[in-house]
């Protein structure tokens, strides 16, 4: 066999069977959405764009948008912080860095959803914990997960439990990764940890940061597993996001259909508004990397 | 350093240990208690707070009234994770030394291309793919079934292979295969004989990685698996109703969670020695 | 017997790797290509190997076509400039490796393998793996690999490049004994350094942006090289080019120097020309030309005095350790009788009569 007809035995195996397990499912989606499929008549008719009209005034869809957009930017913002804190603290120079990098890795490693049942335990407003040390610091109770706001709050909490070690992972590998001499060339020039921080460390940390929000993002606009678990998407649809909002009306009501059209529009969003993200952070943070 | 820099690293390194590790130790002190130990609000410390009992463990084996006889999902999540993961692993470690190492052309279509669609797999929301993977598991008879769900989940995993192993792949020197090749090698031979045993450190980050998020998908499970096949996310929260059996729950949280911490130690050792996806000298 | 190459051509995303090269290349003999970085050398060992296929052009080996012929079963081997080897596998196992690949039988693979080993003295290190050797011992290692298979063709990449000076001279050395044992190959060496392939004495091919500029002998490639470029390219320090003139009697070189003229130009027309001499034709001497030193290079026991008189710039090689001051005025004398001639346009007019 020549080598220009074995690279496609390296190729393809893997490519036709993401194909046909990823294309298909995706074409036939995008027919399903101009029928008018449901429980009661299961079938491929041809209804136009009736779904796609109705989804328009769907404001219960729209508002889950906005509630993934504050929970996936207000996480992953949050995730990026402490990650970078977190791997700036464990860098160098610290007692028993080894075991303290394994811990910081631990919650990553744990299953979403089972840990997600462990914290709604946790955050019940009598029986939790958490309540408890909330009396601890004078403070009284709060309903953390059947009052909007701290609903909210505490679903964030939990992915931020869950996937800072992602960030933790991606930028200590990057700072692990860095040459010695601009910081030597920093030292020399008498320039402080902020400065230097400021100077060096973050500009030459551009890339990988925004590779690792990216891939944060692109997760975290895909919750559902955590939101099922600790809130139902409650109290009433608070905390409901869009993935969620369409599991209720394609996999609860069965209408097949209209989620098909729910999902297609959903898709086509997340991939250009993160197409934009991905865009717009390049720019910012590698603008500052030229100043 | 200053002293005062010192001991504020040292107590935010403390801080965020403590909250990693919170919830940990609440299962395991709640896997101790009965309903009594429970009702009477939050407490922690066994014999002094509460009297511990070991009927949230063997709840682990019983069914009824709280039981959740793990054995069958335990082993059901590991023949699923497991096959998908090298499923996975072989087909995307091939598709990645290809597309590292040969030149594809198909009309505006190139090797970046190709490798961008494999990874792109990981944007498509698993709502999206839920009912059509249904009604096509359900076409096939395969709902309900492993077979059905290690399907679904290379489609999941095989993304992650790829995008570790092109990496990896491009980090070894085309000279190594050039060498192979020279000395009498086929392309597969040069491949198998000189490439592959020379891949440890991006096979395992790729198999971890692989192994992480299929033992950890709860959604798939949970939409196309009922009653035949049930894996162990979908065990555990199933007893996440009204009256929950707060003990056996938080045994089984912390069964099913064990296997991959193991994962954070090795990941760490990787990452301890320079770079994550690891360079062949 | 031999491999000839014909007018191999060969772009990537539109920058010229190989223009038009041809050649042809006998067995048991030894070839150096010659060329500075990116000069196509290493496009063209790709090429002969059968790695890359070119675009246009055809190489033949005893008159059969290899076009089809994929290049693991082809006869060829290979030294990479990096050190090349399987990480994996032991020194034995790593020289055993292209013999295993053709089915030899066990014991002839184990008399192959410690004869070739004690040749290039690995024989203590035979167990160990690469990685554990010096980078020397690597490069041993992997040219005992390329020896060990008897290929019509062993291509050598700049294999020394990536070794201190010592090791350099001492694996030289090696190498011209055990290349001058093989009788029935064909060998190609590369170098950027015009005084490897002096030192080895070979055929040389000079190379330079993709193309063959002159084959011929190491010797008379020096004396008389064909064009300007060629005869930078195989002189370190690159040949000293000044353009100037020449009537009946006298050679002008920049603006106000002049020298009689030399009598090997013989009836060389009069007219404007580029003159060259090496720089270790030119000497400080009292009586020579005013110049300001821009350089003093020291390396070694050599002196390398980079100077210029007006426009005119010149690298002088000394042999000896010189202390030279930046600025410092000199005095420099060029040696007439070692002047080279070329046209505007760079094609050799006259060249010294060799022994000088």
């Amino acid at each position: 066999m020549s080598a220009d007809r074995s690279k496609f035995v390296f190729v393809l195996p893997g490519l036709i069977v993401l194909v046909a397990i990823i294309l298909f499912p995706l074409l036939f989606t995008i027919r399903v959405s101009f029928s008018d499929w449901d429980v009661a008549r299961p079938g491929l008719d041809w209804i136009g764009a009736t779904n796609y009209l109705r989804l328009v005034h769907d404001t219960r869809f729209w508002e889950s948008f906005g509630r993934l957009a504050l929970m996936a930017v207000g996480s992953v913002l949050l995730q990026y912080m402490l990650g970078f804190g977190l791997a700036l603290l464990v860098w160098r120079e610290v007692r028993a860095r080894r075991f303290f990098r394994v811990l910081f890795l631990i919650p990553m490693m744990t299953t979403p959803v089972i840990m997600a049942v462990i914290w709604r335990t946790m955050f019940h407003e009598s029986l939790g914990p958490v309540n408890d040390l909330v009396r601890l610091l004078h403070f009284a109770p709060l309903p953390w997960l059947s009052q909007a706001g701290l609903a909210m709050m505490s679903i964030i909490t939990v992915e931020v439990w869950q996937w800072t070690p992602f960030m933790f992972l991606m930028l200590l590998a990057g700072l692990l990764s860095l040459p010695r001499e601009p910081f030597l060339a920093a030292a020399i020039d008498g320039a402080g940890p902020i400065r230097t921080f400021l100077r060096v460390t973050f500009p030459m940390m551009a890339p990988i940061s925004i590779g690792a929000i990216i891939i944060r993002l692109i997760e975290a606009s895909k919750i559902l597993d955590s939101v099922y678990v600790i809130t139902s998407g409650g109290p009433g649809t608070a905390t409901e996001t869009s993935s969620y909002y369409i599991f209720i009306r394609g996999l609860r009501d069965f209408q097949v259909g209209y989620a098909a059209a729910l999902s297609f529009t959903y898709l086509v969003i997340m991939a250009i508004s993160l197409t934009i993200i991905a865009k717009v952070l390049a720019r910012a943070m590698l603008v500052r990397d030229r100043a | 350093m200053s002293a005062l820099y010192r001991i504020l690293k040292y107590a935010a390194i403390l801080l965020w240990s403590a909250f990693v590790i919170a919830p940990f130790l609440w299962a395991l002190t709640t896997s101790f208690k009965t309903a009594n130990g429970i009702t009477g609000g939050p407490t922690y410390i066994p014999w002094l707070q509460y009297q511990p009992s070991l009927e949230g463990w063997r709840l682990l084996f019983r069914s009824g009234g709280g039981g959740i006889q793990i054995g069958g999902p335990y082993l059901d999540s590991l023949i699923v994770t497991i096959s998908a993961s090298l499923i996975s692993l072989v087909l995307g470690t091939l598709a990645a030394y290809g597309l590292s190492r040969f030149t594809f052309r198909a009309g505006f279509v190139r090797n970046a291309d190709i490798t961008f669609f494999f990874i792109s797999q990981r944007i498509m929301p698993p709502v999206v793919l839920a009912i059509p993977f249904f009604l096509m598991l359900q076409f096939l008879g395969l709902l309900d079934t492993k077979f059905g769900l290690i399907i679904v989940y290379i489609a999941l995993l095989m993304p992650i292979a790829v995008w570790v192993m092109v990496d990896f792949f491009n980090t070894v020197p085309r000279e190594l295969d050039e060498s192979a090749m020279l000395d009498g090698c086929s392309p597969f031979e040069t491949f198998w004989r000189v490439i592959l045993p020379n891949s440890k450190p991006g096979l395992v980050v790729a198999g971890l990685f692989c192994l992480i998020f299929g033992w950890n998908d709860f959604f798939f499970a949970f939409t196309l698996t009922f009653t035949q096949t049930q894996l162990l996310p979908v065990a555990i929260v199933a007893l996440n109703s009204s009256v929950t059996p707060w003990w056996s729950l938080s045994a089984a949280a912390l069964v099913s969670v064990a296997p991959l911490v193991a994962v954070a130690f090795v990941l760490e050792s990787y990452l301890s020695r320079g770079n994550l996806a690891g360079a062949i000298r | 017997m031999s491999l000839v190459a014909t007018e191999l051509t060969r772009r990537v995303d539109g920058v010229v790797h190989l223009d038009s090269v041809s050649c042809v290349l006998e067995r048991g003999r030894f070839y150096v290509v010659v060329g500075p970085t990116l000069s196509g050398k290493t496009s063209l060992l790709h090429a002969l190997a059968g790695l890359d296929a070119p675009d246009i052009g055809t190489i033949t080996f005893d008159g059969a076509d290899l076009a089809a012929v994929p290049v693991w079963s082809r006869s060829v081997s290979m030294v990479y400039q990096q050190f090349i080897n399987y990480p994996h596998l032991t020194v034995y196992d790593n020289i055993a490796f292209p013999l295993r690949r053709r089915r030899l039988a066990h014991a002839e693979i184990e008399s192959r393998v410690r004869a070739i080993a004690e040749t290039v003295s690995l024989t203590p290190f035979l167990e160990r793996l690469p990685g554990a050797l010096s980078g020397g011992q690597q490069q041993r290692v992997a040219l005992a690999r390329s020896l060990v298979k008897g290929s019509d063709l062993l291509l050598l990449d700049e294999p020394l490049i990536n070794l201190d000076y010592k090791l350099r001279e001492q694996l030289r050395e090696e190498f011209l004994n055990i290349f001058s044992a093989q009788s029935r190959s064909i060998l190609v060496y590369t170098t950027a350094e015009p005084n490897e392939a002096l030192l080895f004495g070979a055929e040389v091919l000079v190379m330079h942006e993709g193309r063959l500029l002159q084959v011929g002998s190491a010797q008379s490639v020096y004396a008389r090289p064909a064009t300007a470029t060629v005869a930078r390219i195989f002189s370190d320090p690159p040949m000293n080019l000044v353009p100037g003139s020449l009537d009946d009697a006298a050679l002008r070189l920049g603006d106000d120097v002049r020298l009689p003229r030399p009598r090997h130009f013989g009836p060389l027309p009069p007219g404007p020309y580029v003159f060259g001499i090496h720089p270790g034709d030119i000497a400080p001497n009292p009586s020579g030309i005013a110049a300001e030193v821009e350089l003093a290079e020291i390396s070694g026991s050599e002196t390398f005095l980079h100077v210029h008189h007006a426009e005119m710039r010149l690298v002088a090689h000394l042999s000896g350790v010189y202390a030279y001051a930046l600025g410092e005025n000199v005095q420099i004398a060029l040696d007439g009788a070692k002047l080279f001639a070329f046209t505007p346009d760079g094609e050799l007019a006259a060249a010294p009569t060799s022994g000088g």
